[in-house]
């Protein structure tokens, strides 16, 4: 984008109140970053409220303090090594002495410190990408520049430290160095002439490119669930069935190590709790002995389901995908058969396809770094790693069929719902639930992780975090209402639960907690139809729920209690 | 009004969102409140990205006018 597309952009653009507010903190002058990081983010977003706020001209630090004050929804931080210390940079003329060289490092390890704490606090507030500095520092080394100084060393020191450390806080997400490398490689990325006439050291073409990395890390694609995997020449070398178990090979001395290292990235997506499926054709039990062998590079109970037959693949890929119970854009399906990926790509348009090549070394590299991008998010949470245990316990109560929803199996499961009501802003969970649910969804609604923090700041707001367990294991963290209290009534403007979660009348409990814990009377809902939320539909169909005239849905505490039926899990209110 | 005004004069909106057309040929920073520094540096940014000129430390001093911009553009695209 150039200066004049994003100053066209911003003119043009319908700008409404500024209900979407980003920070823009950097030492510089903010200038066509400000502008840059509007388009981009109305590009983006297409959000008529966004708007553009920006602290002091050099001093990050104190920008950082303004950022947490504030009530934008998001903060952008751009460190360059003068924002370390300003000797490193164009403008100051502190000189370069061996004592100024150790001041310098002792400053910068103070203010990697202090801004690292300010970073802490404004990540509690709002989302935050940090860029870091992408500028060369002064040529302070008294080596030739091919050959790293010590001192140059001990400022990469410095910075790794205090990137690490924010890598570790939960809001911020840090642009990766190897990342910022690529960034706008073509194009030069220091003004020395607008650096010292303005306090501007970007071009505008690094600018633009730096300003687009960080908005592509604040905005990320919604990350896919799950990965239905082929077995022949893709998960191992060979045809298991022609071969045998014993033939197929995933190793360096059979020279198939490129479907080892496919196995090994999903074992590494399992950890981050990726679902795994199998759609072969091949016999069942073939493909289970096979995946019975000691030396597979992951967990064969990784994969689940895995589903072996002769039938067409996108047949597999349909019982895979209602087991997960996610939506076929949610999916990514690998086969080295062009052939059946064309059959399973006509049958599920919004899948992922994508070809395996085990003969490509650097196509499989090329494919495992796109599915870290393809499955990657900014935090694994401790739900993520349950998803797999709780879609199996799912099947058994499926397996159950009509009795599954009868009161002696819902009280044989011994299940405990705990609530929670406290307003954590540290926990991501409950927005990402939020904004990933579709089917027990109260109106489709999203919110962004800094309008979920300003919404829990306000007293009137209510929140219910709901988990639960019972004998087939833990679901984790699998509801959230959020709503306003007032005179009475709970409002519910966000209502979501997962369907790993269905089946088990967990929201008759999480209403009956709300009646009882907040003492109300009625409990209103912004109910809204959306193409996807017929579960949700179906349960307010079930209380005998309809619209008033206002389009809102209410239900008393008497109606409630007289049609919610059985509630047969232990309750826990910590 | 020639190709080239018609382009500067873009540049005077994408900066200056609330100038008139007819204002843009008599703007100057003395005319024009809007044009402060920053929005001086901007200008001559999105000017310079326009035409592909550079200007010198001592135009952003000088060009302090829709027509001496004009002026120094025809002299350095001529």
């Amino acid at each position: 984008m150039t200066l004049n597309q994003a100053l066209s952009i911003c003119r043009n653009r319908t700008k409404g109140d500024t209900s979407s507010p980003y920070f823009l903190a950097c030492g510089c002058q903010p200038l066509h970053l400000g502008t840059l990081l509007e388009a981009h983010l109305f590009q983006k977003l297409a959000d008529d409220g966004i708007g553009v706020s920006t602290g002091h001209y050099v001093d990050l630090p104190g920008s950082l303090e303004l950022a947490s004050g504030s009530n934008c929804v998001g903060a952008f931080v751009l460190v360059e090594w003068s924002d370390l210390d300003p000797r490193l940079g164009l403008r100051s003329s502190g000189g370069w002495s061996p004592a100024s060289i150790t001041d310098i490092l002792g400053t910068c390890a103070e203010r990697c410190a202090r801004m690292a704490d300010s970073l802490q606090r404004l990540s509690g507030r709002m989302p935050v990408v940090v860029v870091p500095p992408g500028l060369p520092h002064a040529p302070i080394g008294t080596t030739i520049s091919a050959q790293a100084s010590q001192v140059e060393m001990e400022l990469e020191s410095c910075l790794t430290g205090f990137l690490l450390r924010l890598s570790r806080l939960p809001g911020v997400r840090v642009l990766a160095r190897s990342a910022l490398a690529a960034v706008g490689s073509s194009a030069p990325r220091l003004d020395a002439k607008m650096e010292l006439l303005a306090g501007f050291p970007y071009t505008i073409p690094y600018a633009d490119a730096l300003v687009e990395a960080a908005v592509g890390l604040m905005v990320q694609q919604t990350p896919k669930k799950g990965l239905i995997t082929d077995m022949d020449d893709t998960f191992w070398s060979g045809i298991v069935g022609e071969v045998g178990i014993d033939k197929v090979s995933w190793d360096q001395s059979s020279h198939t190590q490129a479907h080892g290292l496919y196995q090994q990235m999903l074992g590494h997506l399992a950890d981050m709790g990726v679902l795994l499926g199998v759609a072969s054709k091949n016999e069942q039990s073939v493909v289970e002995s096979a995946l019975a062998r000691p030396d597979l590079y992951l967990k064969a109970e990784s994969l689940f389901p895995v589903r072996a037959n002769w039938g067409p693949k996108s047949k597999s890929v349909a019982e895979i995908l209602k087991i997960w119970n996610i939506d076929q854009t949610a999916a990514v399906f690998i086969d080295d058969s062009p052939m059946e990926l064309s059959e399973v790509q006509a049958a599920f348009p919004g899948i992922t396809c994508i070809q395996f090549k085990g003969k490509d070394a650097n196509g499989v590299w090329e494919l495992l770094g796109r599915l870290r991008d393809l499955f990657g998010k900014p935090q694994v949470g401790a739900e993520d790693l349950l998803r797999r245990a709780s879609i199996q316990a799912a099947e058994q109560i499926r397996d159950a069929g009509d009795s599954a929803s009868s009161p002696e199996f819902l009280r044989g499961l011994a299940g405990c719902v705990t609530i929670e009501y406290a307003k954590d802003p540290s926990d991501r969970r409950s927005v990402e639930l939020v904004n990933k649910t579709n089917q027990f969804n109260l109106n489709g609604l999203r919110i962004g992780e800094g309008e979920w923090l300003r919404m829990l700041e306000k007293p009137e707001t209510v929140l219910s975090v709901v988990s639960y367990t019972d004998k087939f294991g833990p679901l984790g963290k699998i509801a959230v209402a959020v709503g306003t209290r007032s005179e009475g009534t709970v409002n519910l403007s966000h209502w979501v639960m997962s369907c790993r979660a269905f089946s088990r009348r967990i929201e008759h409990h999480t209403l009956a907690s709300l009646f009882e814990t907040w003492d109300a009377e009625e409990i209103a809902f912004d109910f809204a139809p959306t193409a996807k939320n017929q579960p949700l539909q179906d349960f307010l169909s079930s209380l005998g729920l309809t619209g008033d005239d206002s389009g809102k849905y209410r239900i008393s505490r008497a109606e409630f209690f007289a049609r919610s039926g059985e509630l047969p899990h232990s309750v826990s209110h910590p | 009004m020639s190709h080239l005004q018609e382009r500067l004069a873009a540049c005077f909106a994408g900066v200056f969102p609330d100038i008139q057309p007819d204002e843009v040929p008599r703007a100057s920073t003395a005319s024009l409140a809007a044009w402060d520094s920053v929005a001086h540096v901007t200008l001559l940014s999105a000017v310079s990205e326009e035409f592909g000129v550079e200007f010198e430390m001592e135009d952003y001093e000088d060009l302090v006018s829709y027509a001496l911009i004009l002026d120094c553009l025809e002299g350095k695209l001529a």
